[in-house]
């Protein structure tokens, strides 16, 4: 490779660069046919004799011709590939989509339904960000599926925007059969499904263990303000708390008007996070600014949010130097505040499933003074769903699934205060003997409250847009300002 | 047999490499126009506009350029310092092995690191909190999801030492640096001047092409900003994958659109990059 350091003399800053040149020119042909003899380039850039020129020459002609035919080859299978990419793309958009008939499976009887399901294999897609859940659904659900129903449920995670996502491309691209059957859902996921007509149903009147579950409840029957009309099955329902360490703050904020108090005194402490639950918490502040619990109970108002919203962001940018990191940036996700909770960076926390207090302490996340509260004005209490996507290809499977996930032995299970820990979606009053009293005996928490005791504090769900503009506006006016 | 194999490897780039990006960007641009996508209606510029009035597209560009720019400045400067210093020492086992361990450790494994050292819980605001030096973790200054992105820069930083100096090591041996410098000193020249006329030329120009992708690459980083960055403003590929995958179906378009920005923009660079290139390679 020194070579070309005693080519026909000269200075020495010729030769630097005749060295420079040389081994560019060398790697890009390497590089380029993955030539079998770059020795070839490594010869001297001039010989004396001009014989050695002559072969030099003839290399150096046949090296260029032999890229010129791969360039020519090149720009033809280049032309060829090129059609490929509108063809793909004149499939996506022409494909007509052809449905799978399952509408039989909305009158058929439930043995029928049961003989279909056995021996499927069942998608689901779920959130999969808390371990306890996950352990209920691989270590319960999955096992006892198999053994009772000899159905194979295989579990993927995805939330929100991911299942829209997933409905949407699949139906963009005409995928009759699609990868989920079942999806966990409620709130603005199955509005926006809806809006796409993504749900497959309505088919819960064909459950058998529907009949534990109390369709007249509000809470249960309508979702963000719109009634679920035998489209989604309801799986668990919780309410959302406040969340303080009782070591570190002594009387915890309980109205908006407190809370500018309490972030004056620690400041850093509080924050919002810029997700699903952050917005249930400003949906929480909207309702209190509206004057009561229900204010924002209806239809969506234009006028009423825009006059709400404004007394909201007003609220928060004025007082949002005191906030976590001085207000200048929020947490993406509840994890995360969890996390800034867990290491003592906040002092307050907000959270479903009445605070989700009772899993991190006993997991050993939360300090054990750590405690849910109630806010004065009431936090959001709601329902979430299973639902069946339209193109789901075992249907009747994921019937089955989703009438096994409402028995009151899964219910049962899913409700143990040091497991799970959700609270059932059963009305213990309906159930068999032998199962009210298993729910109504079961060891209660120790850390976070019972749903029951925060029923004078619920809220429902306002209608999904006010979730949709709270998103929109809180990046835009409170985030980005 | 030379001539089809190589047939055979364009072949199978152009249908593992070309064709799903091709169809990819044409996808984008039939959403960010509305023609494809179920709840659009047809051509509109609408989410053109919107996404040149917010500005949130071009503050966000501007950011992720000067988050790239200064993080490959400060890596490209200490690796060149490290391969001038420390080169012989780099041929030890061991140094060589410590040197290059972060090139192993993926992006979201040095994000969280990130997180464990540098939050306010993390490890050094503990460490000062134990030594008195704050009275409250809460005092420790922020160091991620800050507005200076120093956690991002950091991160990138370590990532990108290790494998620049392990090229410019490489270049320094292929190139014959050494010999050079010999030579160039025993012309007459100094330590300054061998850095400075023979070194940093050679190395530059040889590995310039390189360090350009780089810079693409990291305009376009995704799990680091994601972990370390701020909410507002995001580096492109977190903006783009929230904007695609928000709420409101009825504004993906404008991911989309800045999607379709960002590739042109990056193909231009990429095409400007190698097109001089390619005329040397004719030249011969």
């Amino acid at each position: 490779m020194g070579i070309s350091l005693a080519p026909e003399g000269g200075t020495p800053s010729w030769r630097f660069t005749d060295l420079q040149s040389m081994s560019e020119e060398r790697a890009i042909l390497v590089g380029l046919n993955g030539l079998e003899r770059p020795d070839r380039f490594l010869k001297p850039v001039r010989s004396e004799r001009p014989a050695d020129r002559q072969v030099e020459l003839r290399e150096k002609i046949s090296a260029f011709a032999e890229m010129k035919k791969l360039y020519m080859d090149t720009k033809k299978i280049l032309k060829t590939f090129s059609l490929i990419p509108i063809l793909l793309l004149t499939l996506i958009s022409c494909n007509s989509e052809q449905k799978t008939d399952d509408s039989g499976l909305k009158t058929a009887s439930w043995e029928d339904i049961s003989a279909k399901a056995k021996g499927t294999t069942v998608n689901m897609m779920m959130w999969q960000g808390s371990p306890v859940i996950n352990e209920y659904m691989n270590n319960y659900v999955v096992p006892q599926l198999r053994e009772e129903y000899d159905i194979n449920l295989k579990i993927s995670g995805g939330q929100g925007p991911e299942i829209v996502q997933l409905a949407m491309g699949e139906k963009e691209a005409g995928i009759a059969s699609g990868q989920v059957d079942i999806v966990w859902i409620n709130g603005e996921t199955s509005y926006q499904l809806r809006k796409i007509d993504g749900l497959w149903g309505p088919f819960i009147e064909q459950l058998p263990n529907i009949k534990y579950i109390d369709l007249d409840n509000r809470y249960i029957n309508t979702d963000f303000q719109q009634p679920i009309a035998g489209m989604e099955c309801p799986w668990s329902i919780g309410q959302a708390a406040m969340v303080y360490d009782s070591v570190k703050v002594v009387n915890p904020p309980r109205n908006l008007d407190q809370l500018e108090t309490y972030v004056k005194k620690y400041p850093g402490t509080f924050t919002i996070s810029n997700d699903f639950s952050g917005m249930t918490q400003l949906k929480s502040f909207l309702a209190e600014l509206g004057g009561s619990p229900n204010s924002l109970n209806g239809e969506f108002s234009e006028e009423k949010y825009d006059r709400l919203s404004k007394l909201l962001w007003e609220y928060i940018n004025h007082n949002k130097k005191y906030f976590w990191k001085e207000g200048e940036t929020f947490p993406k996700e509840q994890t995360k505040m969890s996390q800034l909770f867990a290491n003592g960076e906040l002092y307050l926390g907000f959270g479903f499933s009445e605070g989700g207090v009772e899993e991190k302490v006993v997991s050993g996340l939360y300090p054990k003074t750590v405690r849910s509260y109630a806010w004065k004005n009431g936090t959001i209490k709601n329902t979430n769903y299973m639902g069946i996507l339209n193109n789901a290809p075992q249907k009747a499977g994921a019937m089955q699934v989703i009438d096994f996930l409402i028995s009151p032995a899964a219910q049962f299970e899913k409700s143990h205060a040091n497991g799970m820990d959700s609270n059932t979606i059963l009305e213990i009053n309906r159930l068999p003997q032998e199962w009210a009293s298993k729910f109504k005996n079961a060891p209660h928490r120790q850390y976070g409250l019972e749903m029951d005791d925060l029923k004078d504090y619920a809220i429902e769900e306002p209608a999904p847009e006010y979730m949709i503009r709270l998103y929109e506006d809180f990046r835009t006016l409170v985030i980005e300002k | 047999m030379k001539n089809k194999g190589s047939i055979l490897g364009i072949v199978f780039f152009v249908l593992i490499g070309v064709v799903p990006f091709f169809a990819a960007f044409l996808y984008a641009l039939g959403y960010s126009f509305g023609v494809l996508g179920i709840l659009n209606d047809g051509f509109t510029t609408r989410f053109w506009e919107q996404v040149f009035i917010s500005g949130e597209f071009l503050k966000s560009f501007g950011y992720s350029a000067v988050i790239a720019l200064v993080s490959l400045a400060l890596s490209i400067g200490g690796a060149l310092w490290v391969t001038l210093k420390f080169r012989r020492e780099l041929d030890k086992k061991f140094l060589s092995f410590m040197m290059y361990l972060p090139l192993a450790i993926p992006g979201v494994v040095a994000g969280f690191f990130m997180v464990q050292l540098f939050s306010k819980g993390g490890f050094f605001a503990r460490i000062a909190f134990q030594l008195g030096w704050i009275e409250k973790t809460s005092q420790f200054p922020d160091l991620v999801n800050d507005s200076l992105a120093f956690g991002i820069i950091v991160t990138f930083i370590t990532m990108l030492i290790p494998f620049f100096t392990l090229l410019f090591l490489n270049v320094y041996k292929n190139e014959r640096i050494e010999e050079l410098s010999i030579l160039a000193q025993s012309l007459g020249a100094n330590a300054n001047q061998v850095t400075r006329r023979v070194f940093l030329p050679i190395i530059l120009k040889k590995t310039g092409v390189l360090i350009a992708l780089y810079f693409i690459f990291l305009l376009g980083a995704y799990e680091v900003p994601l972990i370390l960055g701020q909410e507002s403003p995001q580096m492109l590929s977190v903006l783009i994958i929230r904007e695609t995958r928000q709420f409101d179906l009825s504004k993906i378009s404008e991911g989309y659109v800045v999607a379709v920005i960002y590739t042109i923009v990056v193909s231009i660079t990429a095409i400007l990059l190698f097109l001089p290139k390619r005329k040397t390679a004719y030249e011969i």
